[in-house]
């Protein structure tokens, strides 16, 4: 409930000042304190307390409070100074009822002040709550955006770093594929020369002329020239179907991104992701394939494909001079189990707890996302498998892909 | 504002003591109320007190009888000065019609003294008086205490030379300048009183009849 304050300090009536006081028991008091009946009149002749008619022949006392006659008491029955001291009696009490009065209205007025001034406070609270929640709302949603744009940066560098992959792949498959061609050409100019002999040999043949023919023929060393034209041939046959055979295995990288699920035997995959590898350390690594025999398995052959050539090419890198990579596979259990093991640096402890952790990498910047063992570790994953790593600093380091069967 | 009563014929005015905690506005009121011998008045009514401190206010009404048959009475009020209690300071600060700021002399007081000045200017200005107007003398009291202790007349004057403000000095403790300050007051009160209820006009009281009134003797 509202209570509107009065000022404490204005001015009393004996009516608000006799408010808190029992007149009835007053009353009483005073009558046996005067002897008789009494007449308690406020400064304007209203009767207050006691008889309602007039008393005959009455004393009177005057009531004073705060400097002004607030009221008469009248006696017929008591003596002047009973009466006088009943009028004191009566304005001591006014004044406790004034004290009071003050006492409590002060109080109203500052606690209603004390409101006022919360209230205000109260208001500026929420106004600035709603400011910060305001604020707030907006950094949520701008780390939202900072989210999603580092999100698909990662997205990209990810992106990036298969792609790095097939970079390295088409380098080693073009060295591969330039060897047969190479050697294809230089049969072919080969061959040409040798149409050229031929042509040279129609016209002696047209005269009929047999031993100018036969001279024309040894002169030209048919004999040679025929056998090497069918040796040519059917080596660059060879070499052509090696590039065919080059370019069905790059078929096994070509759909990285159109993943089919094909079954396949992986240690075909070893070899190729090998070939790759061999057509790029040349002698300077020797690959040693102890591949057993492995069940066919349903797998995306393109990705299992971009984890060994990545493994392969980490092995490499770690090999500083001249060293030894070996790739296993056989079947352990209910999985096959495929190691990479290399003789090269090894990796310090401290690193391998991270080693899968996106970014981490202790290339130089710029020559390493970071991201390529992460890549690894989820298509492994996708195949319901799991990749281990044990390296010793100066011995070397094993990568095991463990994929189950079936 | 002076209260006005037509129909009692009464005009009460309201005057405050105010300044920091225990700088002797109580003291003020009580020696008033020994030294002075108006027509009519009260006793000290003390509302509430903590450790002889002030919790609400004091209260000492003063009156006297114009000639014209008015009642003429004066409530003067302290405020309690602890900084706590500033919602009630304002609420008894409310409606008055001249002040008195009762300063501690001590040196170690200086930094309470400008406080409660700057309080008692932005609470006249909350209660919708302007401090430019209002009756106001400055008191400097405790001039009893040792030297050492208390700021010199002379710094005190240079401090508020600037002041537009009676300065009095006073030991409220044995009386002295309690009266001489509370008759500093009236002088100022005076004017804006007879502005506004024509004193001298109407109830044939001038300034000096007005001060000898309220002081008796």
């Amino acid at each position: 409930m509202e209570i509107t304050p009065r000022p404490f300090d204005r001015e009393l009536t004996i009516q608000e000042l006799l408010a808190g006081i029992s007149l009835e028991r007053l009353g009483g008091i005073l009558r046996v304190f005067l002897g008789g009946d009494f007449r308690l009149l406020g400064a304007d002749g209203s009767c207050l307390l006691g008889s309602a008619g007039p008393l005959a022949q009455p004393r009177h006392a005057e009531i004073n409070h705060d400097l002004e006659v607030f009221g008469q008491l009248e006696s017929a029955s008591a003596d002047e100074s009973r009466l006088s001291a009943a009028a004191a009696m009566i304005e001591l009490m006014l004044r406790l009822s004034a004290r009071y009065h003050m006492a409590a209205e002060l109080h109203i007025e500052t606690v209603h002040a004390d409101y006022a001034a919360l209230q205000q406070k109260h208001a500026a609270l929420t106004e600035s709550e709603a400011r910060y929640k305001a604020l707030s709302e907006e950094l949520e949603a701008r780390v939202k955006e900072q989210v999603k744009i580092i999100e698909s940066a990662q997205r990209q560098l990810y992106q990036a770093e298969k792609l790095a992959s097939i970079g390295q792949l088409a380098a080693g498959v073009a060295h591969e594929i330039n060897n047969p061609i190479g050697f294809i050409r230089s049969n072919l100019s080969t061959a040409q020369q040798y149409v050229t002999s031929l042509k040279r040999l129609a016209e002696p043949m047209k005269t009929g002329n047999m031993a100018q023919f036969q001279s024309a023929w040894k002169e030209a060393d048919m004999e040679f020239l025929l056998e090497d034209f069918a040796a040519l041939l059917s080596e660059s046959v060879e070499g052509a179907d090696r590039v065919t055979k080059i370019v069905s295995d790059l078929k096994g990288f070509s759909n990285v991104d159109q993943a089919e699920e094909e079954v396949v035997d992986l240690n075909d995959n070893l070899r190729f992701a090998c070939n790759v590898l061999a057509g790029q350390v040349k002698d300077r690594v020797k690959l040693v394939l102890e591949l057993g025999v492995l069940p066919k398995t349903l797998c995306l052959p393109g990705h299992l494909n971009q984890v060994f050539l990545n493994l392969l090419l980490n092995a490499a890198q770690a090999i500083t001079d001249r060293g030894l990579i070996e790739v296993r596979s056989e079947v352990a259990g209910n999985e096959i189990r495929i190691c990479i093991r290399d003789n090269g640096c090894g990796i310090p402890e401290g690193n391998l707890d991270r080693l899968f952790d996106p970014f981490f990498t202790t290339r130089q910047v710029g020559s390493g996302t970071g991201l390529g063992l992460t890549v690894c570790r989820d298509i492994v994953r996708a195949h319901g498998g799991r990749i281990e790593v044990e390296s010793k600093v100066g011995v070397g380091t094993t990568f095991t892909v463990c994929l189950p069967i079936g | 504002m002076a209260e006005i009563d037509e129909i009692n014929r009464k005009i009460t005015v309201k005057l405050v003591y105010y300044g920091p905690a225990q700088s002797g506005k109580t003291t003020n009121l009580m020696r008033l109320h020994d030294l002075l011998t108006p027509g009519m008045k009260g006793e000290i009514m003390t509302l509430e007190t903590q450790n002889d401190r002030t919790l609400f206010f004091d209260l000492l009404p003063l009156g006297f009888k114009t000639p014209s048959g008015w009642l003429v009475k004066l409530k003067l009020f302290t405020v309690p000065g602890q900084v706590a209690h500033d919602a009630t300071r304002k609420a008894v600060l409310s409606r008055a019609d001249g002040m008195v700021f009762v300063a501690d002399s001590q040196r170690s007081q200086s930094i309470n003294n400008a406080e409660a000045f700057q309080n008692l200017e932005e609470n006249v200005q909350r209660v919708g008086l302007n401090f430019s107007h209002v009756p106001l003398v400055v008191q400097f009291n405790k001039r009893d205490l040792p030297e050492a202790q208390i700021l010199s007349e002379d710094e005190i004057r240079q401090r508020w030379s600037q002041a537009p403000w009676p300065l009095v000095f006073s030991s409220a403790l044995v009386g002295e300048g309690v009266r001489e300050t509370f008759c500093k007051l009236l002088e100022q009160v005076y004017p804006v009183l007879d502005k506004s209820i024509a004193l001298e006009e109407t109830h044939g009281v001038d300034r000096q009849s007005f001060i000898a009134a309220v002081m008796g003797g």
